[in-house]
């Protein structure tokens, strides 16, 4: 519709992002399901020498107690899948709960949780998952996945709020109200199905976000113990022998950007299929 | 009463490469010397929980003691002129040296150590050495240089604890965030999280430092400490932590690199109270299910000693005892089958956060899966452990390093957080303490070292290496870092 | 998501007094009200986190006394409501109290710690900018070129890379590789020494610029592309406009709107999340010193630097709104496009 004005903008076909988003979010799916039946070796064996470089045997190398990097690698998907729908699910199930329940307070209600929302919203996710982590007793890979949804859930209650209020004032709303439809059956009817596509593609998005965080987490020492090898903490483990074996922290770390990049494209991919008329952002 | 003078204890270390003496080229006697480490104070005081970045800095520095424990490992006198002991060894008389005072320009007097002592063994004091120094009863003052000490109990080890005893000014007020020592040098500033600089100061009693400012530069992972030192941010590194980085460093004639004698053990300590630790035969198995070879080469590559025992080669006690309960899985599994757990067992391993403890636990889990053991990792904060593990003793085992010279005498202690009790090497230890002499006292030491090897005590994993590194222009620094100690006011800078 | 920083809720259209104003008392009592629940959340934070706070004044073996008198000390013998209007009492007087390890005074000590960490936020969020608005516009505009594609690209990539790595990245490149730049750390004298500190601000603030930049990129490139694509440019332009012309008198304007509510809360945001960029580059920042205060139970740190971040915060999403403002009097209670 622009196109009269400005410069005609030929941009990339929208399916070409979808399935580039589909086809690296898939590699990671494959790997994450590969690595509950098959791996190349045991996880925790010691099968190799100290910092092997890459080999026939050894594809990407070895770490400093001579665990293979590849097999870690396959559990490192596995478990950046579980820590990103885990995430999403507690920050959504958190989250669209409070939105729905500000959206239909009472106006007091509604500003007071608005405003909390606000404070909390300007909180980066990796600093209140190191609360969380901090006021949990022992680090597990459960409380960082804890941490990081209550992290998320502020961003969730916030949107699902606006997205619900939005809603509300709709004609057909109204109608339903006065005709007597009990609350729980206007949202699970009427704003749930008319906000979903929106918040759907904004878990994507906080999927990608959930991941990274992890990955910091690891870095500052907060992340999932040992012996799960999540990409955040074969990267901390790397950081040691980054230049005698740089392979240790560049693979966990392309794996990473690269699972990032497809939510990300998924994302954007989804968003146009929805809203053909919206650009991609 | 006769008393005879005790001739200091000189426990010379063997086989100790110090730097290059001075190089040909002149030094800068105003230089300013950038020290790296990792282990920022807390605070100033060293019985206010400060850690041991404040002995690092401070020890010899800015406070001296009545002893100084040197680099080299002996006990000289500091600031004490001479001292006499009683036939009984139970009254210590000790003159002060003469004309020494302190950075504000108080003289030091008797009181000033009668007080320092008392902050030591204060009720609400958090020094390790509290312990050690209980034998004593009374002090007293007759006049300004004179102190007479006396104990409950012979103590043959009172000069070296005395060396752990900071003299500080009894007029001196905030200890934690100001200082008023007497030792070479002064605290300029420390900014909390960054540095910590001190600079020469003028009074000193004694030869003054060859350097006009030391700044200790802080850090809190290697990577960036060992980045500092190659983009000459730093001049020297106190303790390297990893061999990969010594990659950078060795071969390249910027940097000199020296290996020192180190006294910090990796240690996997059990809760000897609790079953199934307090069977010894376990504790055996475990010992004997550990490729320590292995895992001293995953953590250190080609550097670090094996070590049968809590006691390092140069302690005057040490024998080899890497041959008892040497890694066997077959009598691993053998002993556990007899000890009653021929289906292995499960515990809690407390690991602390840091490097190399998480990946030492990770090598234990999968060591310990092969002889039917199920080891659960659980990360914790260096302040956790002290809480949850010293001061609670709420642990199955654990992982901690040891960094302290002469610390075999913790397992004379029944009430020690890994609770081994051995009336026989309590009371070997309580008579070494006794010991009329130094021969007395390392022949029960070695009886003493024996038995808790015979007994697995503990799982003693590897002694860590002692690794300095420094920029070619920088020379005279101590090597062995003894007590994480690290006498600054020889290094010379060549510019 | 462009949401504007500011509660969603509609303001009636007749309000009589000067809109600005009103608004401006309005959001003001809105800040004091925040204020509050803020300062409960952080009580209630605070009493979550495992462990007696009493037992980090003391060391090995304390006595009974010993115990009731650092809990009388650190007030956790007196009842919860008594707690919390000591509390309320002590930060409406900015008394933050003073460290459990180190014994040094909180306020002083966030005090020092600000003289990193805010230039550190506002160079790398001025790079951010300087990165962020004339390359977003310039995707949304040239989208059609090669080059307004590979912005999009390249901010996708920004955008999927944790912060730390692209820390450690620049640190090989320029500290280690090149030796143009330090590595890290912040000098002893701090600005005293400007030279030694401004340099070794440059990569720790480039990298919160590259990496805030891409995601800013992101919006300043949708914000123009709705631009691009809305009435009152084509109307503009049929108007005899020229296109530069009517971008910069119209697009600017309306697009700046929900840029600047996502200005807000990256400021904010990349203030409190510095402590990775912190720890990268060993800076002695508030981010640091949560770090180490959270890792030691430091209650007294903890709390202070909550407390002034969170003060902050709220005073930057106030700046952004009442500019907001200014920028567009004809928003009211508008909610942008969200998502």
């Amino acid at each position: 519709m622009s196109t009269t004005i400005a410069s005609a903008p030929a941009r990339p076909p929208r399916s070409l992002i979808l399935w580039a988003g589909l086809i690296l979010v898939g590699l990671h799916v494959a790997t994450g399901l590969l690595s509950l039946v098959w791996l190349p070796y045991e996880p925790t064996g010691m099968v190799g020498m100290r910092l092997e470089g890459p080999s026939l045997v050894h594809w990407i190398g070895t770490d400093r107690l001579g665990r293979d990097l590849f097999t870690q690698l396959m559990i490192g998907s596995r478990i950046a899948l579980v820590v990103g729908i885990g995430a999403v699910a507690i920050g959504a199930a958190i989250g669209v709960t409070l939105g729905i329940l500000a959206a239909f307070a009472s106006k007091w209600l509604d500003d007071a949780l608005a405003a909390t929302l606000d404070i909390l919203i300007a909180f980066p996710t990796l600093l209140i998952a190191m609360l969380v982590v901090a006021a949990s007793d022992t680090a597990s890979l459960w409380s960082a996945i804890v941490a990081l949804g209550i992290a998320l859930s502020a961003i969730v209650a916030r949107l699902t709020r606006i997205l619900a209020k939005r809603v509300l004032v709709m004609d057909y709303i109204t109608a339903a109200r006065t005709s007597g439809s009990s609350w729980p059956k206007i949202v699970a009817i009427h704003i749930l199905p008319n906000i979903w596509p929106t918040l759907s593609v904004n878990f994507a998005l906080q999927f990608g976000l959930a991941v990274i965080a992890e990955a910091s987490l690891s870095y500052l020492g907060l992340g999932a113990p040992p012996p799960n090898a999540s990409w955040g903490r074969m990267l901390q483990e790397a950081q040691g022998t980054v230049y005698t074996a740089p392979l240790g922290a560049i693979a966990p770390g392309l794996a990473l950007v690269s699972l990032a990049i497809g939510v990300n494209l998924l994302a954007d991919g989804l968003r146009d299929s929805i809203d053909p008329t919206r650009r991609a952002r | 009463m006769t008393t005879k003078t005790i001739l200091l204890a000189a426990t010379l270390l063997a086989g100790v490469a110090l730097p290059a003496a001075a190089f040909a080229q002149d030094f800068n006697p105003d230089a300013t010397i950038r020290i790296g480490s990792l282990y920022e104070p807390q605070n100033l005081d060293n019985t206010a929980g400060a850690g041991q970045g404040i002995n690092e800095a401070f020890n010899g520095n800015v406070y001296e003691a009545l002893f100084q424990l040197t680099d080299a490992g002996s006990v000289e006198p500091k600031l004490v002129e001479s001292y006499e002991a009683s036939e009984d060894g139970l009254t210590y008389t000790f003159t002060l040296k003469a004309g020494v005072t302190f950075h504000s320009g108080e003289p030091l007097t008797a009181a000033d150590v009668k007080y320092s002592i008392e902050r030591v063994t204060a009720e609400q004091s958090k020094s390790s050495r509290k312990r050690s120094l209980s034998t004593i009863t009374g002090i007293e003052t007759p006049d300004d240089r004179t102190l007479v000490i006396t104990l409950s109990a012979r103590s043959i080890s009172l000069p070296y604890n005395l060396s752990y005893v900071w003299v500080v000014n009894d007029a001196a007020t905030d200890i934690t965030a100001a200082e008023d020592g007497t030792g070479p040098y002064s605290l300029a500033e420390w900014r909390r999280g960054s540095a910590l600089a001190l600079e020469r100061f003028d009074g000193y009693w004694g030869e003054p430092a060859s350097n006009g400012e030391v700044i200790y530069t802080y850090f809190t992972d290697a990577t960036a400490l060992n980045n500092a030192l190659l983009t000459n941010a730093v001049d020297i590194i106190t303790s390297v932590q990893s061999p990969d980085s010594l990659a950078q460093f060795s071969g390249n004639p910027a940097f000199t690199v020296t290996e020192g004698a180190s006294t910090t053990k990796e240690l996997l300590a059990y809760n000897d109270r609790v079953a199934p630790f307090d069977n010894v035969q376990v504790r055996k198995a475990l010992a004997r299910a550990t490729d320590k070879a292995r895992l001293l080469n995953s953590i250190w590559g080609d550097y670090g000693t094996l070590i049968g025992s809590f006691v390092p080669p140069t302690d005057p006690w040490y024998v080899d005892l890497t041959g008892v309960d040497a890694y066997d899985v077959d009598s691993a599994k053998a002993l556990l089958a007899e000890a009653g757990y021929a289906d292995g067992f499960e515990f809690t391993l407390d690991t602390p956060d840091y490097d190399p403890h998480p990946i030492v636990a990770q090598f234990l889990q999968a060591e310990y899966a092969k002889i039917g053991v199920t080891v659960n990792i659980n990360v914790i904060t260096a302040n956790e452990w002290y809480t949850k593990i010293y001061q609670e003793r709420n642990f199955e085992a654990t992982l901690q390093e040891h960094v302290n010279h002469r610390d075999i005498v913790f397992y004379g202690n029944p009430d020690f957080y890994w609770g081994y009790n051995n009336p026989e090497v309590v009371k070997l230890i309580a008579d070494a303490e006794a010991a009329g002499s130094e021969a007395e006292q390392v022949e029960k030491l070695t009886q003493a070292n024996r038995i808790i090897a015979d007994d697995a005590a503990g799982n003693w994993l590897y002694l860590y290496p002692q690794i300095v590194v420094s920029a070619a222009n920088v020379t005279g620094y101590p090597v062995n870092g003894l007590n994480s100690q690290f006498f600054a006011y020889d290094i010379e800078k060549a510019e | 998501m462009a949401l504007p920083f500011r509660p969603g809720y509609s303001v009636p259209d007749k309000a009589r007094i000067p809109p600005i104003l009103a608004y401006t008392i309005r959001r003001t009592l809105i800040l004091i009200a925040s204020l509050f629940i803020a300062a409960v959340v952080l009580f209630v934070l605070l009493r979550l986190l495992p462990g007696d706070p009493a037992n980090a004044l003391l060391g090995v073996g304390a006595t009974e006394q010993q115990i009731a008198a650092a809990r009388a000390q650190v007030g956790s013998d007196q009842p919860l409501y008594v707690q919390f209007a000591a509390f309320i009492g002590n930060l409406a007087r900015l008394d933050l109290g003073t460290s459990f390890v180190s014994r040094a005074s909180v306020l002083t000590e966030i005090g020092n710690r600000m003289a990193v960490t805010l230039p550190l936020t506002l160079f790398g969020f001025v790079l951010a900018v300087l990165l962020a608005l004339p390359l977003g516009i310039l995707a949304a505009v040239r989208s059609d070129k090669w080059y307004g594609t590979a912005i999009s690209v390249v901010s996708q990539l920004g955008i999927a890379i944790p912060v730390f790595w692209v820390g450690i990245l620049l640190v090989t490149l320029f500290a280690i590789n090149l030796r143009w730049l330090p590595s890290g750390g912040f000098p002893l004298r701090g600005w005293r020494n400007f030279g030694e500190a401004a340099t070794g601000m440059i990569l720790p603030s480039l990298t919160i610029g590259l990496v805030m930049g891409a995601s800013l990129l992101r919006y300043v490139r949708a914000a123009t592309l709705d631009v691009l694509g809305s009435d009152y440019l084509r109307t503009a332009r049929a108007l005899g406009a020229s296109f530069p012309e009517a971008l910069v008198r119209h697009g600017l304007r309306n697009g700046s709107v929900p840029v600047i509510s996502i200005l807000g809360i990256e400021l904010a945001s990349t203030f409190l999340g510095a402590v990775v960029i912190e720890r990268v580059f060993s800076l002695p920042g508030l981010g640091s010193m949560l770090l180490l205060a959270i890792q030691q139970r430091d209650y007294p740190n903890v709390q202070g630097v909550l407390f002034v971040s969170t003060l902050l915060v709220l005073i930057i999403g106030f700046a952004a709104d009442i500019a907001q403002r200014f920028i567009d009097p004809r928003l009211r209670g508008r909610v942008s496009a969200a998502a």
